[in-house]
């Protein structure tokens, strides 16, 4: 059989559309693509309300299920999961009005303010981390953690999405070296993640806490990551980070910044006493 | 509910009859193996001699003949590495080595070189490369072997109807009639031309996959490379 460019390019296009009909969903358009399949919008029908529709190349398999009893206020509620009538596993999910990470941190807004801040990309990070310590205590974990795979709501709301299936091959940039994936590949990937968000010569520490999560040596990872949390806040509170040893002449400069207004006070303290003892012997 | 687009319900897929590539090969059917794979990569090699070599018909026809037959004396499937490339990959290149020994040889023979090979008076030749017309005529194989699966089964299975409605609306390569028309056309409502249209395109799909398998050496190549069949 003889196929035209055209009758071919229909027919790839026709025969990759997920067969919706017998579902309560109707196709509105394609999202985005990853490893394992295809995200659509859709509508639903019997609730009018619009879905991500994601459908999987593979079969549901594994710790899918798992994944879509996940509740966590960081996690993309996921509403059903099902197969389609060609085999093909989905699920619906929330539709997150937003923008992914990548693009978050390198948008410019309209009124100009320019990329979000440190303090907001951090609070990012750690709200896509609490997900992952969350989804780890049930057992699961994400297998492909990346910017493209967090979105950011319209009112700050951060949902971490795309959560792998048993043989997701990962993204080589995010993806830890060893062959096979558990929970601290996941850490390795949050700490690419931390890496990808943070400014290009970012504060040591912070620097420090993302080369430590990606360390090649598993064994030298953050062991959880509550341990990684718990670094991201010490920073954030001006105490020392677990993950660097920092020199004298820096330990000072942050006892100096974090009791600022203390030593402010006592050094005005010694000058006044310092003025007054010599006034008085005059 | 229409039976066969419930969740749930009957499926037009079939259980996988194809074995991987490899395994077939393992399994002591090397002849099989090369079976499918000549089915599906003739005329992709063909075309890519053609352009990458400029040769005519003829000896592009003889070169791709030369391939397949001696591919199994070449212990071709043994040489094939899938944590290296996909088995298309392989194919393309291995095609390549074995096309520009025959063309130095046929140089050489002809003392010198200075050979003039007829033009190919085709578009293609002058916007595409000749590996990404290998891999547009590979896509035009696979799914030009899995319409005629499709047909096969529309006739056996008592589906002549569907088939009707979906070469007439999906194989046509002009402005497509409407839902409506072809309704009235084939005297069925307009709904079951939807309902045909997309049980047809379901199976089509499941006979492109069941085609790749034959072809890929494992899931994982598998998925990828119909990852990348899909608009």
């Amino acid at each position: 059989m003889d196929l035209s460019d055209s009758v071919l390019d229909h027919l790839r296009q026709v025969a990759a559309l997920p067969d919706l009909s017998g579902t309560r969903y109707e196709l509105e358009g394609e999202i985005g693509r990853g490893g394992l399949g295809v995200v659509y919008r859709a509508r639903d029908r019997q609730l009018g309300r619009h879905v991500a529709l994601k459908v999987l190349d593979a079969a549901l398999a594994g710790e899918a299920p798992l994944i879509a009893r996940l509740e966590h206020p960081a996690i993309v509620p996921i509403y059903e999961a099902g197969t389609l009538p060609d085999g093909r596993a989905f699920y619906a999910m929330k539709l997150v009005a937003g923008a992914r990470l990548d693009q978050y941190v390198g948008r410019q807004t309209t009124r100009g303010d320019g990329p979000p801040h440190l303090v907001e990309r951090l609070r990012v990070v750690r709200r896509v981390a609490e997900a992952l310590a969350f989804a780890h205590s049930r057992g699961a974990i994400h297998r492909d953690l990346k910017p493209q795979n967090v979105m950011v709501g319209e009112f700050g709301e951060v949902y971490v999405m795309d959560w792998g299936v048993e043989g997701v091959a990962g993204t080589p940039a995010f993806r830890a070296p060893e062959p096979g994936l558990d929970a601290r590949s996941d850490i390795y990937a949050l700490g690419a993640l931390l890496e990808f968000v943070l400014p290009a010569l970012p504060p040591p520490a912070l620097g420090a806490v993302a080369r430590k999560a990606m360390s090649a040596d598993r064994a030298a990872r953050y062991a959880d990551v509550a341990g990684l949390l718990a670094d991201l806040e010490r920073f954030q509170e001006g105490l020392a980070v677990e993950a660097w040893r920092e020199p004298l002449l820096h330990k000072v400069r942050r006892f100096w910044s974090r009791n600022a207004l203390l030593l402010w006070l006592l050094t005005a303290y010694a000058v006044v006493k310092f003025v007054l003892f010599f006034w008085g012997r005059r | 509910m229409d039976p066969d687009t419930a969740i749930g319900g009957p499926h037009d897929h079939f259980p996988s009859t194809q074995r991987w590539l490899l395994d077939a090969v393992a399994a002591g059917l090397p002849d099989e193996a090369l079976e499918r794979v000549a089915a599906l990569y003739w005329k992709p090699v063909y075309r890519f001699i053609r352009l990458k070599f400029r040769k005519d018909n003829e000896d592009a026809k003889d070169l791709t003949q030369g391939f397949f037959a001696s591919a199994l004396e070449r212990e071709f499937f043994a040489r094939f590495d899938p944590a290296k490339a996909s088995f298309r990959t392989y194919l393309r290149m291995a095609v390549e080595r074995f096309a520009a020994n025959a063309h130095a040889a046929g140089n050489r023979r002809k003392r010198g070189g200075d050979v003039e090979f007829e033009p190919i008076c085709e578009e293609a030749a002058a916007t595409e490369s000749p590996e990404a017309a290998f891999d547009r005529e590979w896509q035009r194989q696979l799914f030009a072997l899995a319409l005629d699966d499709l047909r096969a089964f529309c006739d056996s299975a008592g589906k002549r109807l569907q088939w009707l409605v979906f070469e007439a609306y999906d194989l046509e390569a002009g402005e497509r009639a409407s839902y409506a028309a072809l309704a009235e056309r084939y005297g069925i409502p307009e709904t079951s031309v939807t309902n045909y249209l997309a049980w047809a395109r379901r199976t089509l799909r499941g006979f492109v996959m069941e085609r790749m398998r034959g072809v890929t050496s494992g899931e994982r190549e598998w998925r990828e490379e119909m990852s990348r069949l899909w608009i």
